[in-house]
């Protein structure tokens, strides 16, 4: 029983993320049988280049999906940001990113001021938000590829620091546990989770959730807009097209890591053990050396296992069809005696 | 509102909220309206039957998308690629004759989607974790099967899709029946009031004795079976596809349900209410594209009044 209750623990809502993760190692290095392609320092450093893009937006998502909402206008924040940071930060890169970041704030606040005075729903609002922020990004791209004429920028950005990280990822990953350190030590956090398990109970209690829930779409918006200048900077450009396909990879991530839809359950290093499972996946099947078209396939296959893993009703259907055919069994022999 | 019939409304009166958002919303019909046909060119359009072919290739799959929200599963994210995996297939098919690629089309996507509906209601998985699991694995297998190369036609028969039938085009005539087709299902036949049932009230419906497996199953069955039609038409349309095809239909189609009322949380909404919410996306935007808006501003004004609609229609409601 000890073995059973070790693999209970490993397999435990707060355990779990993790234990995916180290699975997810494990597998990619048998597959990759001794050649080292896997276990290299540039496998690493290109899962953190990953990670930086998905995590800070899977975060922002998550979050969002923390209080039983759903927040779809990330991907269009990460395009208006990279362009707003692209185009004003020509001069001063800080200014840029500030006006970027200052930009997701503002939309996740004035989206989460929607939600909450006209009691509307969040997928309907940030559908159109997502709408507009896109349209708001062709109309200051002009509908064109900007490029970013500092070039020290994007090459400071990606220059590697100890070999494993770039100036990139680590600000991803002190955004993480900034978010890790809020989400446990701080009341908004308490009030983050109390708002995702029960919004009734938690406004009867006193607490003010339309606060909650406006904090929490502004550092959605944040977090995003963060990813994309990141992202803009970076690559030296931006472009009204790039990028609306974060979304999925996105949702994923923080459905791995754990963040339940029911509300009220997950947690920052939970998402972030999510996003490095996909980077990892991602990274790590490329530099094995499978086709392109494998990573899609592996990738779709565990989130479908996950996701019939993570069913509410699954035990209860299994115990039916159990039950079901122990009654058949019985009634085969009552036939077979008689 | 279009769901209390005319005694009720007297019995009870309508709330005073409800007059206003009425009438709001009156007057935002009839401001497009009137913005539409003083616009030149906008009669002539109508008259070509232009605006019609334009709206089918999305209308459908937001008719099926509108089971997916109805049922209480607000949305599913591989719609798109389902609408060009089934383009795909049709024009692959096409060698064997243009009914049976048809039918191979459509029995792809609603085995497709069917699958996801059978593990959203059987098991209760979550719709957006199967639907972007599914995506993943649409891509990789298209991307596996066709190397990533565009796909012709395998064979003749994409005439008869361009013909017009008393004036009104083929893809106009197909979108028009799957809007009926849909909202006989709704109204009329009991699988279709158990759709609305289950996404109203889940835990109610099953304490009722409602097969949720059943019922889910069917409304994803109906959504593969529009998103195949969409991909059919577009691939006849277009004459050969890839996976980019339907790429960004799943967001237009969730934009065209809530703009026509149906409501995200389930359990309320209709396919006309769709194909309203499609006329009005479309109309605006071929209004734009008349009047000579560029085509950033164009994104830019389609989506400020998308949500401006999403926000109309909660207007005096209680959540």
């Amino acid at each position: 029983m000890t073995f059973g209750n070790a693999v209970q623990r490993l397999f435990a809502p707060s355990a779990r993320p993790f234990t995916i993760v180290v699975g997810t190692i494990i597998v990619l290095g048998l597959f990759d049988r001794g050649t080292g392609y896997f276990f290299s320092i540039g496998t690493v450093f290109s899962v953190m280049q990953l990670f930086a893009t998905l995590g800070l937006v899977a975060l922002g998502l998550g979050l969002s999906m923390l209080i039983r909402e759903f927040d779809l206008s990330v991907s269009g924040m990460v395009g208006l940001a990279g362009c707003i940071a692209v185009l004003t930060g020509a001069s001063n890169p800080w200014l840029g990113a500030a006006l970027g970041v200052a930009a997701g704030l503002l939309g996740g606040l004035i989206q989460g001021l929607i939600m909450t005075r006209l009691n509307l729903s969040s997928v309907g609002v940030t559908l159109g938000g997502l709408l507009t922020m896109q349209g708001l990004t062709y109309v200051l791209t002009d509908n064109q590829t900007i490029s970013y004429p500092k070039i020290a920028v994007p090459l400071g950005l990606n220059a590697p620091l100890a070999g494993l990280f770039s100036l990139r990822s680590v600000v991803a990953l002190a955004v993480f546990a900034i978010a890790a350190l809020a989400m446990r030590y701080t009341r908004l956090g308490r009030d983050v989770i109390a708002t995702g398990s029960d919004r009734r109970a938690s406004r009867i209690a006193g607490l003010n959730t339309d606060r909650v829930v406006i904090s929490v779409f502004a550092a959605s918006g944040g977090s995003s807009a963060l990813a994309g200048v990141l992202l803009s900077y970076s690559l030296g450009a931006a472009s009204p097209v790039a990028l609306s396909d974060v979304l999925a990879p996105a949702a994923a991530a923080a459905i791995v890591g754990g963040v339940s839809v029911i509300g009220g359950r997950g947690s920052p290093m939970g998402i972030a053990a999510g996003v490095l499972t996909l980077c990892i996946l991602s990274s790590g099947l490329s530099a094995i050396g499978v086709a392109p078209y494998v990573h899609d396939l592996v990738t779709g296959a565990i989130l479908l296992v996950i996701a019939i893993l993570d069913a509410p009703d699954l035990a209860q259907r299994i115990t039916t069809w159990q039950f079901d055919r122990a009654e058949r069994q019985r009634n085969a022999l009552k036939g077979a005696s008689s | 509102m279009t769901e209390l019939t005319f005694p009720a409304v007297l019995r009870r009166g309508l709330p005073r909220a409800r007059y206003i958002a009425l009438a709001v919303r009156l007057a935002a019909a009839a401001a497009i309206a009137i913005y539409a046909l003083t616009t030149p060119g906008f009669l002539t359009l109508l008259s070509a039957n232009a605006l019609f072919t334009a709206i089918s290739f999305v209308g459908c799959v937001a008719v099926g998308m509108t089971f997916i929200t109805l049922t209480g599963n607000i949305m599913s994210l591989a719609i798109g690629a389902t609408v060009s995996a089934s383009a795909l297939i049709f024009l692959a098919c096409l060698s064997l004759g243009i009914l049976p690629a048809i039918l191979v089309a459509l029995l792809f996507g609603v085995v497709i989607t069917g699958a996801q509906g059978f593990l959203v209601g059987h098991l209760r998985a979550n719709p957006i974790l199967v639907s972007v699991a599914a995506l993943s694995l649409l891509l990789g297998g298209a991307a596996f099967v066709t190397g990533g190369h565009h796909i012709y036609p395998s064979g003749a028969g994409l005439e008869i899709f361009k013909d017009r039938f008393a004036g009104i085009p083929i893809d106009a005539w197909c979108f028009f029946t799957t809007v009926a087709v849909g909202q006989f299902i709704l109204s009329w036949t009991r699988i279709g009031r158990l759709m609305t049932m289950v996404g109203s009230n889940v835990r109610a419906a099953t304490a009722a004795g409602v097969s949720t497996t059943a019922t889910v199953t069917a409304a994803y069955v109906i959504a593969g079976a529009c998103a195949s039609i969409s991909g059919i038409l577009l691939a006849a349309r277009y004459g050969s596809g890839d996976m980019e095809i339907g790429v960004g239909y799943d967001y237009t189609a969730i934009a065209a349900v809530l703009v026509g009322g149906t409501g995200i949380a389930g359990g309320s909404g209709s396919t006309l209410r769709t194909l309203v919410g499609v006329i009005v996306i479309s109309v605006i935007e071929v209004v734009l594209l008349l009047r000579g808006f560029s085509e950033q501003l164009q994104y830019l004004i389609t989506g400020l009044l998308v949500l401006c609609v999403i926000m109309l229609h909660t207007l005096g409601e209680r959540r």
